[in-house]
């Protein structure tokens, strides 16, 4: 009795009874190798549109569903040839404010429906639906998208500008109108095709367990090529020392930004390598430029952009990120990673300034150690300043540290702010905070700077410019930028201003290393979607593993 | 006996809906965004805004946030949870058999081989290898569980390859698997978690079973017992180990909510997939139905945990049944 207790215990605590499907299906294909990754989070709606709108969901969900048309080799964003096309066969300008688009006729939904405009038009409406709650900078610059034909549609901009083909075909991942659009909108993520979707991409949907992982196998059915990697399997991994522990003891064969103190441990395994790929992360401190209690005017110490520049030469920035990154980082001028690099890169001054020019700058701006105390003050207000950043974020916590301490040297009061993720979003919104330690995944193209960046969203009261930093010059470099036919000086000169008027200490744009096992060939990792060619990779013949069987 | 536990069911369910009532409005108080976990770095407009804090339920006041759950525990909806945007019902199923498989074997072999050794220790309280004993509790104890979890893993996943580092079950193994097969593979990834779990918290009940049966050890019936030539087995079983139980029941009492609540630390470092983390990361993402229904949980845990101390009280002490 007590044996059966244990089996059954056993048996049902871990999701084993989960009912087998056509896993063994793919074995008669001859498409061999199994990818395990670690996501640091579970993903419970592997849906685009209507899933949460992290990276690691994004990892799962591109596997499965593809966008219209995905970014060349070069990374750049601009113009009609920027795309390659995947969803979408073809596409054509009608005038500088149409796309006429043209769905490939092979494509087809997981179940075997083909996909078609009908699919599009039900995704776009869902999109625009408030109770979504999609990025609007995605949403506004488009007027409308209409149906022209089974396999063709249109899309209108309300304004010209040299990513439209972008701003749709790499951000449109069209859903199955024939499964969803009897389902309201509220229930699609509680709904039965959320924990069983069926996409159009390489691979298909075959299992998960919740907090464990997720399984996807081979569409062998794949229009645009087979894939040669059999299964992915997406392990929920949180902690970054657990995902390491499995790389190295070869329960995982990816891990992404490994940290140089892992590197000695991961160069000894010699069935894994390490392969350096572009990435759009970039690391800053992001100074707030408005009062906190009134944000129509300026910050008392940080609205001075004197003060700022000061605080950034302060900061060895080459050191703080070569502690943090090893070589693997440089220092960027402004908010640029390294998959900007088609925009030829802004570097920032990666030494400090000696601490008595600091001093001697920030004196200029007022602020002397009248009181003998060691902190620097004016008016009898002492220099003070809080680096407010999520206490889950170990990297974050690491430039902050050293953010203080470099300030401290200098005579500012510094002091750190480590707080719940949500706590932080809440002041962030509020505008309560002096520094945010921050970074930020960028997207493919300059122009999501307008989210972040520009005035225009400094006045919105729940937008990306949290540090509300309002500069008109930036706005105007950046605005003829986006309608330049060739807007890569343009993104630069707007870039370069960003430098100069120091909004924030921008700390650190890394590359990505990636530790995986070396069985594998033609490996390619994408600054933004990084997964994307996932299905291309190869297993060597000889090399593989039993799971690759 | 069942006027009492009648008195002592209504107590406990009383003192579960203050504890409810607590919690929801301190959820409500709680400072933070939930919507941050929605809507992670993406802006939205006010329309967006509005709309989803009506979705999930967070634009409403404490009254209302009071009847809504009270409706919702009746109806048996806690609502949907923002970080996985499933019902908060769901999402507790999914998790909480791990979480009851790790901490039931946990408090399985403390209470069992725990208090053996305590009891033994007791006993024997001056030989060689009671003084290994008392190192190795002191030494399990101070020890934080993540470490003793960290060094596990290193030693049997990394270095040997014996046992898997994280997970509770192999992915890579098919769905449709033997039985067999799926079995080995539950206690393979089971066996570092649970070692960790027993390492860092076998010394309380083995001490406190060496304290209580060194003080009923002392006492004039056990030295009578000796008198008269019972074997020290005896002695060990019949006349100290019963009285000796009293404090190891509030002990239970206290530690049966562990099952429900997870440990936190052990699951991180194992990714077990349990409620420790889960109720911790709902907690760090201000996800106010999922915090909720989780602790509705717990307080029920509790209350049972309690009621059954008080009831194991009554069994192992008579005075306690004339009270």
């Amino acid at each position: 009795m007590i044996q059966r207790i244990i089996l059954a215990c056993l048996l049902g605590i871990s999701g084993a009874l989960t009912p087998a499907t056509s896993a063994c299906a793919q074995a008669s294909t001859g498409i061999r190798g199994t990818v395990v990754l670690a996501i640091p989070a579970d993903v419970s709606v592997p849906v685009p549109v209507v899933g949460l709108p992290y990276t690691h969901v994004a990892d799962v969900t591109d596997q499965l569903f593809l966008r219209l048309g995905f970014l060349k080799s070069s990374f750049r964003t601009v113009g009609d040839e920027a795309l390659t096309p995947m969803l979408a066969r073809s596409w054509r300008r009608v005038d500088s404010l149409t796309l006429a688009f043209e769905l490939d006729p092979r494509a087809t939904w997981h179940d075997g429906a083909p996909v078609t405009t009908h699919d599009v038009m039900f995704t776009w409406r869902l999109m625009v639906n408030p109770a979504v709650g999609t990025d609007h900078t995605v949403i506004e610059p488009i007027a409308g998208i209409d149906s022209t034909g089974a396999r063709t549609f249109r899309v209108r901009f309300r304004r010209t500008f040299a990513e439209q083909l972008y701003l749709i075909g790499f951000n449109l991942q069209p859903l199955p109108a024939h499964l969803l659009e009897r389902i309201a909108v509220d229930s699609i993520t509680t709904s039965g095709y959320a924990a069983q979707p069926v996409g159009n991409g390489p691979f298909r949907f075959e299992r998960r367990v919740p907090g464990e992982f997720v399984e996807l196998r081979a569409n062998s059915a794949f229009f645009l090529g087979t894939p040669t990697i059999g299964r992915v399997v997406f392990r929920v991994i949180p902690d970054p020392a657990a995902r390491l522990n499995l790389l190295l003891s070869g329960e995982l064969d990816v891990l992404e930004y490994v940290p140089p103190t892992a590197m000695p441990q991961v160069r000894a395994k010699r069935d894994l390598r390490v392969v350096t790929f572009m990435s759009n992360l970039v690391l800053y401190g992001r100074f707030n430029t408005r009062a906190a209690d009134d944000t129509a005017r300026a910050h008392p110490v940080l609205g001075d952009r004197a003060v700022r520049e000061a605080l950034v030469s302060a900061l060895d920035r080459g050191v703080m990120a070569q502690r943090i990154y090893g070589r693997n980082a440089s220092v960027p001028g402004a908010v640029q990673s390294v998959s900007w690099s088609w925009i030829r890169p802004v570097r920032g001054t990666a030494g400090a300034a000696s601490r008595a020019k600091v001093r001697a700058a920030l004196a200029n701006a007022g602020w002397r150690d009248r009181d003998g105390d060691g902190i620097l003050d004016r008016n009898g207000v002492p220099l003070r300043v809080g680096i407010l950043y999520p206490q889950t974020s170990a990297v974050r916590n690491d430039f902050a540290l050293q953010m203080q301490a470099m300030w401290r040297a200098v005579g500012i009061d510094a002091h750190l702010e480590r707080l719940p993720g949500p706590v932080v979003a809440e002041r962030l919104n509020a505008g309560r905070f002096d520094v945010e330690m921050g970074s930020v995944n960028q997207d493919a193209s300059p122009m999501s700077l307008t989210q972040s960046w520009s005035c225009a969203s400094a006045r919105e009261a729940r937008s990306s410019n949290k540090a509300r930093w309002c500069n008109p010059e930036f706005d105007r470099l950046l605005a003829n930028a986006m309608i330049d036919k060739d807007p890569v000086p343009g993104y630069r000169a707007a870039l370069a201003h960003m430098a100069r008027e120091t909004p924030a200490a921008f700390l650190a744009a890394p590359y990505n290393n990636i530790a995986l096992h070396s069985r594998f060939e033609n490996v390619q990792v994408w600054p933004v979607k990084s997964w994307t060619s996932l299905w291309q990779w190869r297993v060597r013949r000889g090399a593989e593993l039993p799971r690759d069987r | 006996m069942t006027g009492w536990l009648a008195r002592r069911s209504v107590d406990a369910v009383i003192s579960a809906a203050v504890a409810i009532l607590l919690l929801v409005a301190l959820v409500h108080i709680m400072p933070g965004d939930p919507l941050a976990v929605i809507l992670g770095d993406r802006p939205a407009d006010a329309a967006t805004v509005a709309r989803l804090r009506e979705r999930y339920g967070i634009d409403r006041s404490l009254p209302q946030a009071l009847g809504d759950f009270a409706r919702g525990v009746v109806r048996g909806d806690l609502g949907i949870a923002l970080s996985e945007q499933r019902p908060v019902t769901t999402v507790l199923s999914d998790h909480v058999g791990p979480t009851l498989l790790l901490g039931s074997l946990t408090l399985l072999i403390n209470f069992t081989v725990g208090l053996a050794l305590g009891l033994w220790w007791a006993l024997h309280p001056e030989t060689l290898r009671s003084r290994v004993m008392s190192a190795a509790t002191v030494v399990g104890y101070a020890l934080p569980t993540f470490a003793i979890g960290m060094v596990l893993v290193w030693i049997f996943a990394v270095q040997l390859g014996w046992l898997p580092a994280a997970g509770s079950s192999d992915p890579l193994l098919a769905a449709d698997a033997p039985l067999s097969r799926v079995l080995l593979d539950r206690l393979a990834h089971l066996v570092l978690p649970l070692a960790a779990m027993v390492t860092a918290t076998i010394a309380v009940p083995i001490r406190q079973q060496r304290s209580a049966a060194l003080a009923v050890a002392a006492q004039p019936w056990v030295r009578a017992a000796r008198a008269r030539g019972l074997s020290p087995a005896v002695v060990a079983w019949r006349h100290c180990w019963r009285p000796a139980l009293t404090p190891i029941v509030t002990l239970l009492g206290l530690w049966l909510p562990m099952l429900v609540s997870g440990a936190v630390l052990v699951e991180s470092v194992f990714a077990w997939p349990g409620l420790g983390t889960l109720l911790a990361e709902a907690t760090l993402n201000r996800d106010v139905p999922l915090v909720i229904g989780a602790g509705l949980l717990l307080v029920v845990a509790v209350q049972l945990g309690s009621l059954l101390a008080d009831v194991l009280y009554r069994i192992v002490d008579p005075a306690q049944r004339e009270l």
